[in-house]
Protein backbone atom coordinates (compact mmCIF):
# COMPACT_ATOMS: atom_id res chain seq x y z
CA UNK A 1 0.00 0.00 0.00
CA UNK A 2 1.20 3.49 -0.85
CA UNK A 3 2.40 5.29 2.28
CA UNK A 4 0.91 8.67 3.10
CA UNK A 5 3.00 11.75 3.77
CA UNK A 6 2.67 13.29 7.23
CA UNK A 7 2.09 16.60 5.46
CA UNK A 8 -1.18 15.01 4.24
CA UNK A 9 -2.25 12.80 7.13
CA UNK A 10 -1.35 15.22 9.94
CA UNK A 11 -1.64 18.65 8.36
CA UNK A 12 -3.55 19.92 11.39
CA UNK A 13 -0.40 19.66 13.50
CA UNK A 14 1.16 22.38 11.34
CA UNK A 15 -1.64 24.77 12.35
CA UNK A 16 -1.51 23.62 15.96
CA UNK A 17 2.25 24.13 16.52
CA UNK A 18 2.38 27.94 16.13
CA UNK A 19 -0.80 28.39 18.18
CA UNK A 20 0.75 26.34 20.97
CA UNK A 21 3.76 28.66 20.76
CA UNK A 22 1.50 31.71 21.16
CA UNK A 23 -0.36 30.10 24.06
CA UNK A 24 2.86 29.04 25.79
CA UNK A 25 4.27 32.56 25.52
CA UNK A 26 1.10 33.99 27.01
CA UNK A 27 1.55 31.71 30.02
CA UNK A 28 5.28 32.38 30.44
CA UNK A 29 6.78 34.69 33.03
CA UNK A 30 10.13 36.12 31.90
CA UNK A 31 13.21 37.03 33.91
CA UNK A 32 15.28 40.03 32.92
CA UNK A 33 19.11 39.86 32.84
CA UNK A 34 20.70 40.67 36.21
CA UNK A 35 24.14 40.51 37.86
CA UNK A 36 24.26 37.78 40.49
CA UNK A 37 27.59 37.66 42.30
CA UNK A 38 30.29 36.75 39.79
CA UNK A 39 27.76 35.69 37.17
CA UNK A 40 25.31 37.52 34.94
CA UNK A 41 21.95 36.04 33.95
CA UNK A 42 22.01 36.39 30.16
CA UNK A 43 19.20 34.08 29.05
CA UNK A 44 16.18 33.01 31.09
CA UNK A 45 14.57 29.63 30.56
CA UNK A 46 12.13 30.95 27.97
CA UNK A 47 15.01 32.34 25.88
CA UNK A 48 16.78 28.99 26.02
CA UNK A 49 13.63 27.16 24.89
CA UNK A 50 13.07 29.72 22.09
CA UNK A 51 16.63 29.44 20.88
CA UNK A 52 16.94 25.67 20.81
CA UNK A 53 13.51 24.89 19.39
CA UNK A 54 14.05 27.46 16.64
CA UNK A 55 17.67 26.38 16.14
CA UNK A 56 17.12 22.63 16.09
CA UNK A 57 14.07 23.07 13.87
CA UNK A 58 16.05 25.25 11.48
CA UNK A 59 18.95 22.79 11.37
CA UNK A 60 16.78 19.81 10.50
CA UNK A 61 14.73 21.87 8.04
CA UNK A 62 17.88 22.97 6.23
CA UNK A 63 19.31 19.44 6.07
CA UNK A 64 16.08 17.78 4.96
CA UNK A 65 15.08 20.65 2.66
CA UNK A 66 18.40 20.75 0.86
CA UNK A 67 18.49 16.94 0.64
CA UNK A 68 15.15 17.07 -1.15
CA UNK A 69 16.68 19.45 -3.66
CA UNK A 70 16.21 23.16 -3.34
CA UNK A 71 15.22 24.61 -6.72
CA UNK A 72 18.81 25.26 -7.92
CA UNK A 73 20.66 22.76 -5.71
CA UNK A 74 20.97 19.08 -6.65
CA UNK A 75 18.74 16.67 -4.73
CA UNK A 76 20.72 14.34 -2.45
CA UNK A 77 17.96 11.77 -2.14
CA UNK A 78 16.92 9.90 -5.25
CA UNK A 79 13.36 8.71 -5.33
CA UNK A 80 10.76 6.68 -3.49
CA UNK A 81 11.30 5.88 0.19
CA UNK A 82 14.24 8.27 0.80
CA UNK A 83 12.16 11.17 -0.57
CA UNK A 84 9.15 10.34 1.59
CA UNK A 85 11.31 9.76 4.67
CA UNK A 86 13.01 13.13 4.18
CA UNK A 87 9.62 14.81 3.73
CA UNK A 88 8.41 13.27 7.00
CA UNK A 89 11.60 14.48 8.71
CA UNK A 90 10.91 17.93 7.24
CA UNK A 91 7.39 17.74 8.66
CA UNK A 92 8.64 16.97 12.18
CA UNK A 93 11.13 19.85 11.99
CA UNK A 94 8.37 22.20 10.79
CA UNK A 95 6.43 21.56 14.01
CA UNK A 96 9.43 22.26 16.25
CA UNK A 97 10.45 25.30 14.18
CA UNK A 98 6.95 26.81 14.18
CA UNK A 99 6.46 26.29 17.89
CA UNK A 100 9.83 27.85 18.73
CA UNK A 101 9.49 30.76 16.33
CA UNK A 102 5.96 31.71 17.37
CA UNK A 103 6.92 31.28 21.03
CA UNK A 104 9.78 33.73 20.42
CA UNK A 105 7.65 36.06 18.32
CA UNK A 106 4.88 36.32 20.90
CA UNK A 107 7.34 36.75 23.76
CA UNK A 108 8.90 39.57 21.76
CA UNK A 109 5.56 41.25 21.15
CA UNK A 110 4.87 41.03 24.88
CA UNK A 111 8.14 42.81 25.70
CA UNK A 112 9.27 44.84 22.71
CA UNK A 113 12.49 45.81 24.49
CA UNK A 114 13.68 42.27 23.68
CA UNK A 115 13.18 43.07 20.02
CA UNK A 116 14.86 46.46 20.22
CA UNK A 117 17.98 44.98 21.82
CA UNK A 118 18.44 42.88 18.66
CA UNK A 119 18.30 45.84 16.28
CA UNK A 120 21.53 47.45 14.99
CA UNK A 121 22.36 50.91 16.29
CA UNK A 122 24.27 53.80 14.70
CA UNK A 123 27.39 52.21 16.21
CA UNK A 124 27.01 49.02 14.15
CA UNK A 125 29.77 49.57 11.59
CA UNK A 126 32.25 51.26 13.96
CA UNK A 127 31.83 48.69 16.76
CA UNK A 128 32.06 45.73 14.37
CA UNK A 129 35.25 47.17 12.89
CA UNK A 130 36.80 47.66 16.30
CA UNK A 131 35.60 44.36 17.71
CA UNK A 132 36.90 42.13 14.95
CA UNK A 133 39.93 44.37 14.35
CA UNK A 134 40.97 43.67 17.91
CA UNK A 135 40.32 39.95 17.55
CA UNK A 136 42.39 39.88 14.38
CA UNK A 137 45.30 41.51 16.21
CA UNK A 138 45.12 45.17 15.21
CA UNK A 139 46.45 46.73 18.42
CA UNK A 140 45.23 50.22 17.65
CA UNK A 141 41.64 49.08 18.26
CA UNK A 142 40.10 48.98 21.72
CA UNK A 143 37.19 46.69 22.61
CA UNK A 144 33.98 48.68 22.11
CA UNK A 145 31.42 48.70 24.93
CA UNK A 146 29.12 46.22 23.18
CA UNK A 147 25.67 45.76 24.60
CA UNK A 148 23.99 42.38 25.17
CA UNK A 149 24.42 41.43 21.51
CA UNK A 150 27.37 42.43 19.35
CA UNK A 151 26.53 44.94 16.65
CA UNK A 152 27.62 42.37 14.04
CA UNK A 153 25.10 39.92 15.49
CA UNK A 154 22.41 42.55 15.28
CA UNK A 155 23.04 43.06 11.57
CA UNK A 156 22.89 39.30 11.00
CA UNK A 157 19.63 39.24 12.98
CA UNK A 158 17.96 41.33 10.28
CA UNK A 159 18.89 38.71 7.66
CA UNK A 160 17.68 35.89 9.92
CA UNK A 161 14.44 37.74 10.61
CA UNK A 162 13.74 38.39 6.93
CA UNK A 163 14.50 34.83 5.87
CA UNK A 164 12.49 33.35 8.77
CA UNK A 165 9.41 35.43 7.94
CA UNK A 166 9.68 34.52 4.25
CA UNK A 167 10.16 30.83 5.01
CA UNK A 168 7.17 30.75 7.36
CA UNK A 169 4.77 32.56 5.00
CA UNK A 170 5.78 30.55 1.94
CA UNK A 171 6.02 27.32 3.93
CA UNK A 172 2.52 27.68 5.33
CA UNK A 173 1.22 28.31 1.81
CA UNK A 174 2.99 25.15 0.64
CA UNK A 175 1.30 23.21 3.45
CA UNK A 176 -2.05 24.86 2.66
CA UNK A 177 -1.71 23.50 -0.89
CA UNK A 178 -2.17 20.03 0.64
CA UNK A 179 -5.67 20.82 1.83
CA UNK A 180 -6.97 23.46 -0.57
CA UNK A 181 -6.58 24.57 -4.16
CA UNK A 182 -3.90 27.27 -4.24
CA UNK A 183 -3.62 28.93 -7.70
CA UNK A 184 -0.63 27.73 -9.71
CA UNK A 185 0.47 31.34 -10.24
CA UNK A 186 0.79 31.80 -6.49
CA UNK A 187 2.74 28.56 -6.11
CA UNK A 188 5.04 29.61 -8.94
CA UNK A 189 6.14 32.51 -6.71
CA UNK A 190 5.94 30.72 -3.38
CA UNK A 191 8.28 27.83 -4.20
CA UNK A 192 11.24 29.87 -5.52
CA UNK A 193 10.78 32.39 -2.68
CA UNK A 194 10.90 29.52 -0.17
CA UNK A 195 14.09 28.23 -1.78
CA UNK A 196 15.83 31.62 -1.95
CA UNK A 197 14.97 32.27 1.71
CA UNK A 198 16.38 28.84 2.54
CA UNK A 199 19.72 29.76 1.00
CA UNK A 200 19.72 33.08 2.90
CA UNK A 201 18.95 31.17 6.08
CA UNK A 202 21.75 28.72 5.29
CA UNK A 203 24.21 31.60 4.96
CA UNK A 204 23.10 33.02 8.31
CA UNK A 205 23.12 29.57 9.92
CA UNK A 206 26.68 28.75 8.86
CA UNK A 207 27.99 32.14 9.99
CA UNK A 208 26.05 31.89 13.26
CA UNK A 209 27.35 28.41 14.07
CA UNK A 210 30.92 29.47 13.27
CA UNK A 211 30.90 32.70 15.28
CA UNK A 212 28.70 31.43 18.12
CA UNK A 213 29.91 27.86 18.60
CA UNK A 214 33.13 27.08 16.72
CA UNK A 215 35.23 30.13 17.66
CA UNK A 216 36.64 29.61 21.20
CA UNK A 217 35.94 33.25 22.07
CA UNK A 218 32.22 32.48 21.80
CA UNK A 219 32.19 29.45 24.07
CA UNK A 220 31.19 31.39 27.23
CA UNK A 221 28.08 32.63 25.45
CA UNK A 222 27.42 29.19 23.99
CA UNK A 223 27.58 27.80 27.52
CA UNK A 224 25.06 30.43 28.62
CA UNK A 225 22.61 29.07 26.06
CA UNK A 226 22.44 25.98 28.30
CA UNK A 227 22.99 27.42 31.80
CA UNK A 228 21.60 30.92 31.26
CA UNK A 229 24.66 32.59 32.83
CA UNK A 230 27.96 34.16 31.69
CA UNK A 231 30.89 35.01 33.97
CA UNK A 232 31.00 38.59 35.16
CA UNK A 233 34.62 38.98 34.03
CA UNK A 234 33.68 37.86 30.52
CA UNK A 235 30.78 40.32 30.45
CA UNK A 236 33.06 43.11 31.65
CA UNK A 237 35.43 42.48 28.76
CA UNK A 238 33.01 41.70 25.92
CA UNK A 239 29.75 43.41 26.92
CA UNK A 240 30.66 46.49 28.94
CA UNK A 241 27.81 48.47 27.45
CA UNK A 242 25.35 45.78 28.49
CA UNK A 243 26.63 45.71 32.07
CA UNK A 244 26.29 49.48 32.18
CA UNK A 245 22.66 49.11 31.08
CA UNK A 246 22.15 46.60 33.89
CA UNK A 247 23.43 49.17 36.35
CA UNK A 248 26.73 47.48 37.18
CA UNK A 249 28.84 50.27 38.69
CA UNK A 250 32.39 49.38 37.52
CA UNK A 251 31.31 48.68 34.01
CA UNK A 252 29.18 51.79 33.87
CA UNK A 253 32.19 53.91 34.72
CA UNK A 254 34.44 52.11 32.24
CA UNK A 255 31.87 52.32 29.48
CA UNK A 256 31.35 55.99 30.07
CA UNK A 257 35.07 56.57 29.82
CA UNK A 258 35.29 54.43 26.70
CA UNK A 259 32.40 56.15 24.99
CA UNK A 260 33.99 59.51 25.74
CA UNK A 261 37.25 58.27 24.25
CA UNK A 262 35.46 56.91 21.19
CA UNK B 1 -3.59 33.73 34.04
CA UNK B 2 -0.39 35.73 34.15
CA UNK B 3 -0.86 39.41 33.52
CA UNK B 4 2.28 40.84 35.05
CA UNK B 5 5.98 40.50 34.31
CA UNK B 6 8.06 39.89 37.39
CA UNK B 7 11.70 40.87 37.06
CA UNK B 8 14.40 38.84 38.76
CA UNK B 9 15.01 41.72 41.14
CA UNK B 10 11.47 41.34 42.42
CA UNK B 11 10.29 44.48 40.72
CA UNK B 12 6.70 44.29 39.52
CA UNK B 13 6.32 45.56 35.97
CA UNK B 14 2.73 46.22 34.87
CA UNK B 15 1.79 44.38 31.68
CA UNK B 16 1.03 46.53 28.66
CA UNK B 17 -2.61 47.47 28.63
CA UNK B 18 -4.73 47.76 25.51
CA UNK B 19 -8.20 48.85 26.50
CA UNK B 20 -9.74 46.50 29.02
CA UNK B 21 -7.45 43.52 28.41
CA UNK B 22 -3.69 43.36 28.57
CA UNK B 23 -1.53 42.36 25.64
CA UNK B 24 -0.65 39.13 27.47
CA UNK B 25 -4.31 38.28 28.00
CA UNK B 26 -4.93 38.91 24.31
CA UNK B 27 -2.18 36.55 23.12
CA UNK B 28 -3.09 33.89 25.66
CA UNK B 29 -6.67 34.09 24.45
CA UNK B 30 -5.69 33.92 20.78
CA UNK B 31 -3.41 30.92 21.43
CA UNK B 32 -5.96 29.07 23.54
CA UNK B 33 -8.83 29.75 21.16
CA UNK B 34 -6.73 28.75 18.15
CA UNK B 35 -5.65 25.48 19.76
CA UNK B 36 -9.28 24.73 20.57
CA UNK B 37 -10.44 25.46 17.03
CA UNK B 38 -7.72 23.30 15.43
CA UNK B 39 -8.34 20.36 17.77
CA UNK B 40 -12.11 20.68 17.51
CA UNK B 41 -12.01 21.09 13.75
CA UNK B 42 -9.76 18.05 13.36
CA UNK B 43 -12.05 15.90 15.46
CA UNK B 44 -15.14 17.14 13.61
CA UNK B 45 -13.52 16.59 10.23
CA UNK B 46 -12.21 13.13 11.13
CA UNK B 47 -15.20 11.73 12.96
CA UNK B 48 -18.33 13.45 11.71
CA UNK B 49 -17.83 14.37 8.06
CA UNK B 50 -18.32 11.59 5.48
CA UNK B 51 -15.47 10.59 3.16
CA UNK B 52 -15.14 12.76 0.09
CA UNK B 53 -16.41 11.25 -3.15
CA UNK B 54 -14.59 12.46 -6.27
CA UNK B 55 -15.94 12.06 -9.81
CA UNK B 56 -13.23 12.21 -12.46
CA UNK B 57 -14.25 13.00 -16.04
CA UNK B 58 -12.89 10.85 -18.88
CA UNK B 59 -10.13 12.10 -21.14
CA UNK B 60 -11.15 13.31 -24.59
CA UNK B 61 -8.24 11.48 -26.18
CA UNK B 62 -6.03 8.39 -25.97
CA UNK B 63 -2.92 7.02 -27.67
CA UNK B 64 -3.01 3.56 -29.22
CA UNK B 65 0.24 1.87 -30.11
CA UNK B 66 1.44 -1.03 -32.22
CA UNK B 67 4.69 -2.16 -30.66
CA UNK B 68 5.09 -4.77 -33.43
CA UNK B 69 5.16 -1.99 -35.98
CA UNK B 70 7.68 0.01 -33.98
CA UNK B 71 11.18 0.05 -35.44
CA UNK B 72 12.79 1.40 -32.28
CA UNK B 73 14.01 4.61 -33.93
CA UNK B 74 13.02 6.67 -30.85
CA UNK B 75 11.77 9.49 -33.08
CA UNK B 76 8.60 9.70 -30.98
CA UNK B 77 10.67 10.20 -27.82
CA UNK B 78 12.79 12.88 -29.44
CA UNK B 79 9.68 14.65 -30.77
CA UNK B 80 8.02 14.49 -27.35
CA UNK B 81 11.03 15.97 -25.59
CA UNK B 82 11.63 18.54 -28.30
CA UNK B 83 8.08 19.88 -28.40
CA UNK B 84 7.67 19.97 -24.62
CA UNK B 85 11.15 21.05 -23.51
CA UNK B 86 12.94 22.35 -26.58
CA UNK B 87 15.69 19.72 -26.30
CA UNK B 88 16.14 16.22 -27.68
CA UNK B 89 16.46 14.04 -24.59
CA UNK B 90 15.31 10.46 -24.28
CA UNK B 91 15.10 10.95 -20.51
CA UNK B 92 12.68 13.88 -20.78
CA UNK B 93 10.29 12.10 -23.11
CA UNK B 94 6.87 11.28 -21.72
CA UNK B 95 6.48 8.32 -24.08
CA UNK B 96 9.07 5.58 -23.66
CA UNK B 97 10.13 2.87 -26.11
CA UNK B 98 11.62 -0.06 -24.23
CA UNK B 99 13.90 -2.25 -26.30
CA UNK B 100 15.35 -5.63 -25.38
CA UNK B 101 18.30 -6.49 -27.65
CA UNK B 102 18.28 -10.09 -26.46
CA UNK B 103 14.61 -10.75 -27.21
CA UNK B 104 13.19 -11.76 -30.58
CA UNK B 105 10.26 -10.23 -32.46
CA UNK B 106 7.58 -9.55 -31.31
CA UNK B 107 8.93 -9.25 -27.77
CA UNK B 108 11.89 -7.02 -28.54
CA UNK B 109 10.09 -3.68 -28.34
CA UNK B 110 7.41 -2.20 -26.16
CA UNK B 111 5.89 1.28 -26.35
CA UNK B 112 4.96 2.62 -22.92
CA UNK B 113 2.51 5.47 -23.37
CA UNK B 114 0.20 7.06 -20.78
CA UNK B 115 -3.27 5.56 -20.95
CA UNK B 116 -5.18 8.55 -19.52
CA UNK B 117 -6.79 6.05 -17.11
CA UNK B 118 -10.46 6.30 -16.21
CA UNK B 119 -9.37 5.90 -12.58
CA UNK B 120 -6.02 7.69 -12.62
CA UNK B 121 -4.01 6.52 -9.63
CA UNK B 122 -1.45 9.26 -10.26
CA UNK B 123 -4.11 11.95 -9.86
CA UNK B 124 -5.61 10.54 -6.67
CA UNK B 125 -2.15 9.98 -5.17
CA UNK B 126 -1.00 13.58 -5.69
CA UNK B 127 -1.17 15.42 -2.34
CA UNK B 128 -1.27 18.95 -3.76
CA UNK B 129 -3.43 18.68 -6.86
CA UNK B 130 -0.42 19.18 -9.11
CA UNK B 131 -1.29 15.98 -10.99
CA UNK B 132 -4.81 16.84 -12.05
CA UNK B 133 -7.47 16.39 -14.67
CA UNK B 134 -7.68 19.28 -17.12
CA UNK B 135 -11.19 20.66 -16.83
CA UNK B 136 -11.60 21.37 -20.56
CA UNK B 137 -10.10 18.25 -22.13
CA UNK B 138 -10.08 15.68 -19.34
CA UNK B 139 -6.37 15.10 -19.98
CA UNK B 140 -4.45 13.90 -16.93
CA UNK B 141 -1.56 16.33 -16.64
CA UNK B 142 0.82 18.06 -14.22
CA UNK B 143 0.68 21.63 -12.95
CA UNK B 144 4.41 22.06 -12.49
CA UNK B 145 4.13 25.03 -10.13
CA UNK B 146 2.14 22.94 -7.64
CA UNK B 147 4.39 19.86 -7.73
CA UNK B 148 6.32 19.39 -4.48
CA UNK B 149 8.52 16.60 -5.83
CA UNK B 150 7.23 13.82 -3.59
CA UNK B 151 6.99 11.42 -6.56
CA UNK B 152 3.82 9.83 -5.17
CA UNK B 153 2.38 9.82 -8.68
CA UNK B 154 5.42 8.03 -10.11
CA UNK B 155 4.94 5.16 -7.68
CA UNK B 156 1.16 5.22 -7.77
CA UNK B 157 0.96 4.46 -11.51
CA UNK B 158 -0.02 0.83 -11.79
CA UNK B 159 1.92 0.19 -14.96
CA UNK B 160 5.52 -0.80 -15.42
CA UNK B 161 7.21 1.43 -16.45
CA UNK B 162 5.41 4.23 -14.61
CA UNK B 163 3.71 6.59 -17.03
CA UNK B 164 4.18 9.41 -14.56
CA UNK B 165 7.81 10.33 -14.98
CA UNK B 166 10.29 12.41 -13.05
CA UNK B 167 11.87 15.43 -14.72
CA UNK B 168 15.33 15.16 -13.23
CA UNK B 169 16.42 18.53 -14.61
CA UNK B 170 13.57 20.71 -13.33
CA UNK B 171 12.67 18.43 -10.40
CA UNK B 172 8.99 17.87 -10.93
CA UNK B 173 6.67 15.15 -12.11
CA UNK B 174 5.62 15.04 -15.74
CA UNK B 175 3.50 12.84 -17.96
CA UNK B 176 1.91 12.68 -21.37
CA UNK B 177 -0.58 15.51 -21.80
CA UNK B 178 -1.44 14.60 -25.39
CA UNK B 179 0.60 17.70 -26.30
CA UNK B 180 -1.80 20.03 -24.51
CA UNK B 181 1.13 22.15 -23.34
CA UNK B 182 3.84 22.10 -26.01
CA UNK B 183 5.59 25.47 -26.12
CA UNK B 184 8.00 24.29 -28.83
CA UNK B 185 5.40 22.94 -31.29
CA UNK B 186 3.86 25.22 -33.89
CA UNK B 187 0.69 23.17 -34.31
CA UNK B 188 -2.09 23.19 -31.74
CA UNK B 189 -1.84 20.19 -29.40
CA UNK B 190 -4.26 18.41 -27.12
CA UNK B 191 -7.16 16.08 -27.90
CA UNK B 192 -8.48 18.38 -30.62
CA UNK B 193 -5.08 18.96 -32.18
CA UNK B 194 -1.84 17.24 -33.07
CA UNK B 195 0.27 14.87 -31.00
CA UNK B 196 4.01 15.13 -31.66
CA UNK B 197 4.69 11.40 -31.34
CA UNK B 198 1.84 10.49 -33.68
CA UNK B 199 2.97 13.07 -36.23
CA UNK B 200 6.65 12.10 -36.04
CA UNK B 201 6.46 8.29 -36.03
CA UNK B 202 7.78 7.22 -39.47
CA UNK B 203 5.94 3.89 -39.42
CA UNK B 204 2.60 5.02 -38.02
CA UNK B 205 2.97 2.86 -34.91
CA UNK B 206 1.15 5.38 -32.72
CA UNK B 207 -2.42 6.50 -33.25
CA UNK B 208 -4.80 8.92 -31.55
CA UNK B 209 -8.42 8.06 -30.77
CA UNK B 210 -11.20 9.91 -28.99
CA UNK B 211 -13.00 6.85 -27.64
CA UNK B 212 -11.74 5.24 -24.47
CA UNK B 213 -10.09 1.88 -25.30
CA UNK B 214 -10.48 -1.24 -23.20
CA UNK B 215 -8.29 -0.77 -20.13
CA UNK B 216 -5.92 -3.66 -20.81
CA UNK B 217 -2.71 -4.23 -22.72
CA UNK B 218 -4.76 -5.55 -25.63
CA UNK B 219 -6.99 -2.51 -25.55
CA UNK B 220 -4.18 -0.06 -26.08
CA UNK B 221 -1.91 -2.37 -28.10
CA UNK B 222 -3.58 -2.69 -31.52
CA UNK B 223 -2.71 -3.75 -35.05
CA UNK B 224 -1.99 -0.58 -37.00
CA UNK B 225 -0.42 -2.41 -39.94
CA UNK B 226 -2.32 -1.28 -43.03
CA UNK B 227 -1.95 -1.73 -46.78
CA UNK B 228 0.97 0.66 -46.89
CA UNK B 229 2.76 -1.49 -44.34
CA UNK B 230 2.06 -4.64 -46.35
CA UNK B 231 3.26 -2.91 -49.54
CA UNK B 232 6.66 -2.57 -47.90
CA UNK B 233 6.80 -6.37 -47.66
CA UNK B 234 6.62 -6.55 -43.86
CA UNK B 235 4.54 -9.25 -42.12
CA UNK B 236 1.17 -8.04 -40.97
CA UNK B 237 0.26 -10.70 -38.40
CA UNK B 238 1.14 -10.41 -34.72
CA UNK B 239 3.59 -13.31 -34.83
CA UNK B 240 5.43 -11.88 -37.82
CA UNK B 241 5.19 -15.09 -39.82
CA UNK B 242 2.63 -14.24 -42.50
CA UNK B 243 4.01 -12.28 -45.41
CA UNK B 244 1.78 -9.80 -47.25
CA UNK B 245 1.69 -12.17 -50.24
CA UNK B 246 0.56 -15.07 -48.11
CA UNK B 247 -2.01 -12.89 -46.45
CA UNK B 248 -3.35 -11.82 -49.83
CA UNK B 249 -3.56 -15.45 -50.95
CA UNK B 250 -5.38 -16.42 -47.78
CA UNK B 251 -7.96 -13.71 -48.43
Amino acid sequence: MQRELLFDSATWLVWLAPLLGVLAAGLTTRKDPVVKGDRVLRHDRAAIIEHWTHGIGTTVLLVSGIALGVWFLPALVGSGDPVWTMMDVHFGAVLVFLFGTFYYGTNTLLATKRFREHLPTKDAVEYTKRHYGLLLGFKKFTMPPERKYFESEKMAYILALASTVTIIITGLLKVAAHVMDIPAGVMAIVTPAHDVATVAMLAFFLAHVFFAAVLPMSWPVLRSMFTGYVDLEYAKHEHAGWLAQLGYEDARTEAAVDETAA
Amino acid sequence: MVDKDTSSAGEIVPAEKTGTISRRQFFTGVGGLGVGIVLGGTLFNGLLLPDEVIAIPASQGYLLVDSKKCQGCNTCMMACSLTHHGVQSLSLSRIQVIQDPFAKFPDDKYIAQCRQCADPKCVTACPTGAMHVDTETGVRTVDVAKCIGCQECVYACEFNVSRAGWNFEEKHAQKCDLCLNTPFMDAEGGPGGQQACVAACPTGAISFVSEIPVQSDAGYEVNLRDEGWAALGYPIDDEGKVSPAEAALAE
